[in-house]
């Protein structure tokens, strides 16, 4: 078997992912495990945004479905986690199916601005909502239970290998989507859709598809996320949280599988490091990324490619 | 009955703030195919110049000049000397303006949270505006509310006007329906661009100004209206300031009524009507009739 850089370069990413907790310990592996749940969600967003070319500035709205879902079906039902989970997934692919299919009627700028629509509805919907905690949220969301195997994951060192099993496992979907038919009809979408569509493909499908598939991939970043903090409260669906994603996906590279949780890495280290730094952190944080998209088309990834191109020719 | 139509005093004089908002917004779209995120940056730098003018000055009136006029002078500048090389070297695809900014607007609100403190502020109004007023002889209204429906109002006469009667206005039109024919004339569209800009800003400003004394001031305050302006802005029809300004007064008086008969509803609304509208006809309530070529 050939060993490609590719799969040496995911091969030593994984080796650190698992042996740093060891050695580091403490507030690292929480931010790690910040850095792998937000990974999952952006890499969602980079289905949209860099093989299909919607720009969702919504998707929070998913993120948030999770974290209340678990909270919902767990907390208040009182169910056992082992149904709550699927239950939140199936709540989210049914309802994110049908704002998929209202949402993918537009294109570009339209799209971004009722995805944000959508957002803004359930965020207020949260707020408002009096059995979830209103805007104080709702707390005591509780982390599954893998005593069967030995893995404590109310340790954070536990939880943090339990996540990193679930991103694993979502990236290497992910991969495998992006070349499959779908991901080449995604990508063909992007480039030429009317192309698409005069070849007989029923591109609504796909579009609401990849939508949904998003989604899915934003509730489980919010099913984790809500189990990591024991805590949801409507700020996780702020329409700033979005933004975010897309930002972290310009940073790491649209394009590019890995480029979702490079951008999440990146973004949250310079952000804590920043903070770590100086008080005035946010002042440099913004200028930050108005750099990155200023002088990074295809992201960190791109930049490397593009250096290693030039150095090879 | 007089519930309703304090509603709907509150409902006008919203949908005009917005408006003041949403026509630089549209039309900075519509000419230069920018979604500038930002204009909720210009908007809270128009409160802060405003505030700071009043602190030093005192006077109002003054606050109300300076502020659109700092943000002109501020939207210009960024409109030629970063935003038009970025499009010339071929970053014009929307998105990447978008999310630059998109960081301008967070930078903003993050600067101006360290610079002024997280605190609420505001403007002090002269004497003149403050207090209420009878209205129709049977209802008290605040002054300053029936002034922001005034100011609205001529702005959106102004507007109106620079578009419809004049060259300038001649050229955005017809810079908005086909920008290359323009250019072609001879027209130097870097210059309308930058003003346009300018003029957008300033309009947010003076709305930022404007909406302090009600609203107060804070460093997010930009962020929390961008988003109502980008319901009216699609609404209307992305690029059409007429649509606009009939979809400004629609979501102000939806979302006041709303406000005064289900409050349980009132934060989410809009979106439902923009949903709504956007499942109907997806270019907007107010998209002109575009002809198939």
């Amino acid at each position: 078997m050939k060993l490609n850089r590719k799969s040496v370069w995911a091969c030593v990413a994984l080796a650190v992912a698992l042996v740093f907790p060891l050695v580091l310990g403490g507030f690292t592996v929480t931010l790690a495990t910040e850095i792998l749940i937000f990974g999952i969600f952006v890499s969602g967003v980079n289905l949209l945004l860099g093989y299909t070319g919607l720009v969702p500035l919504g998707n929070a709205m998913f993120l948030g479905m999770g974290a209340y879902g678990i909270g919902v079906f767990a907390n208040l039902l009182g169910w056992s986690l082992w149904f709550a989970i699927p239950a939140t997934l199936l709540t989210v692919l049914v309802l994110a199916t049908v704002i998929g299919i209202v949402c993918t009627r537009t294109r570009d700028v339209e799209f971004l601005l009722i995805t944000l629509a959508f957002g803004q509805m359930f965020y207020g919907a949260a707020i408002k909502t009096k059995a979830t905690g209103g805007s104080d949220g709702l707390p005591g969301i509780a982390r599954p239970d893998f005593s069967l195997i030995n893995l404590n994951v109310v340790a954070d060192t536990g939880f943090y290998y339990f996540v990193l099993a679930v991103a694993v496992a979502m990236l290497f979907l992910f991969w495998r989507l992006i070349h499959s038919p779908f991901g080449s009809v995604l990508v063909g979408i992007r480039e030429n859709e009317k192309r698409m569509i005069s070849m007989s493909y029923a591109v609504s499908y796909y579009k609401t598809g990849a939508f949904v598939i998003a989604a899915l991939y934003a509730a489980v970043a919010g099913i984790l996320s809500a189990q990591h903090s024991h805590f949801v409260s409507p700020e996780i669906m702020n329409w700033q949280i979005g933004g975010e994603a897309v930002l972290m996906v310009i940073i790491g590279g649209r394009r590019y599988v890995l480029g979702g949780i490079l951008g999440a890495a990146i973004f949250i280290v310079v952000k804590y490091g920043l903070s770590r730094l100086t008080q005035d952190y946010l002042i440099f944080f913004g200028l930050f990324f108005m750099l990155c998209v200023a002088f990074l088309k295809d992201g960190i990834i791109g930049l490397y490619v593009g250096l290693r191109q030039r150095v090879r020719a | 009955m007089d519930l309703f139509i304090l509603g709907a005093l509150n409902g006008l004089q919203l949908g005009m703030l917005v408006f003041l908002l949403a026509a630089g917004f549209t039309l900075i779209f519509g000419l230069m195919n920018i979604l500038n995120l930002a204009h909720g940056a210009f908007y809270t730098l128009g409160a802060y110049v405003g505030y700071l003018t009043m602190k030093l000055t005192g006077s109002f009136w003054l606050a109300l000049m300076v502020g659109p006029a700092a943000l002109f002078v501020f939207g210009t500048l960024l409109q030629l000397c970063v935003l038009q090389p970025l499009s010339e070297k071929g970053r014009s695809s929307h998105l990447d303006l978008a999310l630059l900014t998109f960081g301008l607007l967070y930078a903003t609100a993050s600067t101006v949270d360290v610079v002024f403190g997280s605190s609420l502020q505001t403007i002090k109004l002269p004497p003149v505006l403050d207090g209420s007023m009878s209205l129709f002889g049977v209802m008290s209204y605040p002054k300053y509310r029936v002034f922001i429906i005034g100011l609205g109002l001529l702005c959106a006469l102004g507007i109106w006007a620079v578009l419809r009667k004049t060259l300038i206005g001649a050229t955005i039109r017809a810079g908005v329906d086909d920008r290359e024919m323009i250019i072609s004339m001879g027209v130097n569209i870097r210059w309308t661009f930058a003003m346009v800009f300018g003029a957008g800003a300033a309009l947010a400003g003076l709305a930022g100004v404007v909406a302090a004394p009600v609203l107060g001031i804070y460093a997010h305050m930009g962020i929390t209206i961008i988003v109502i302006t980008f319901v009216v802005v699609v609404i209307g029809g992305l690029g059409n300031v007429e649509g606009s300004f009939y979809s400004a007064l629609t979501v102000g008086m939806v979302d006041s009524l709303v406000q005064t008969y289900i409050p349980q509803i009132d934060l989410f609304a809009v979106y439902i009507l923009l949903i709504a509208i956007m499942i109907v006809k997806p270019a907007g309530l107010f998209a002109k009739q575009v002809r198939a070529a």
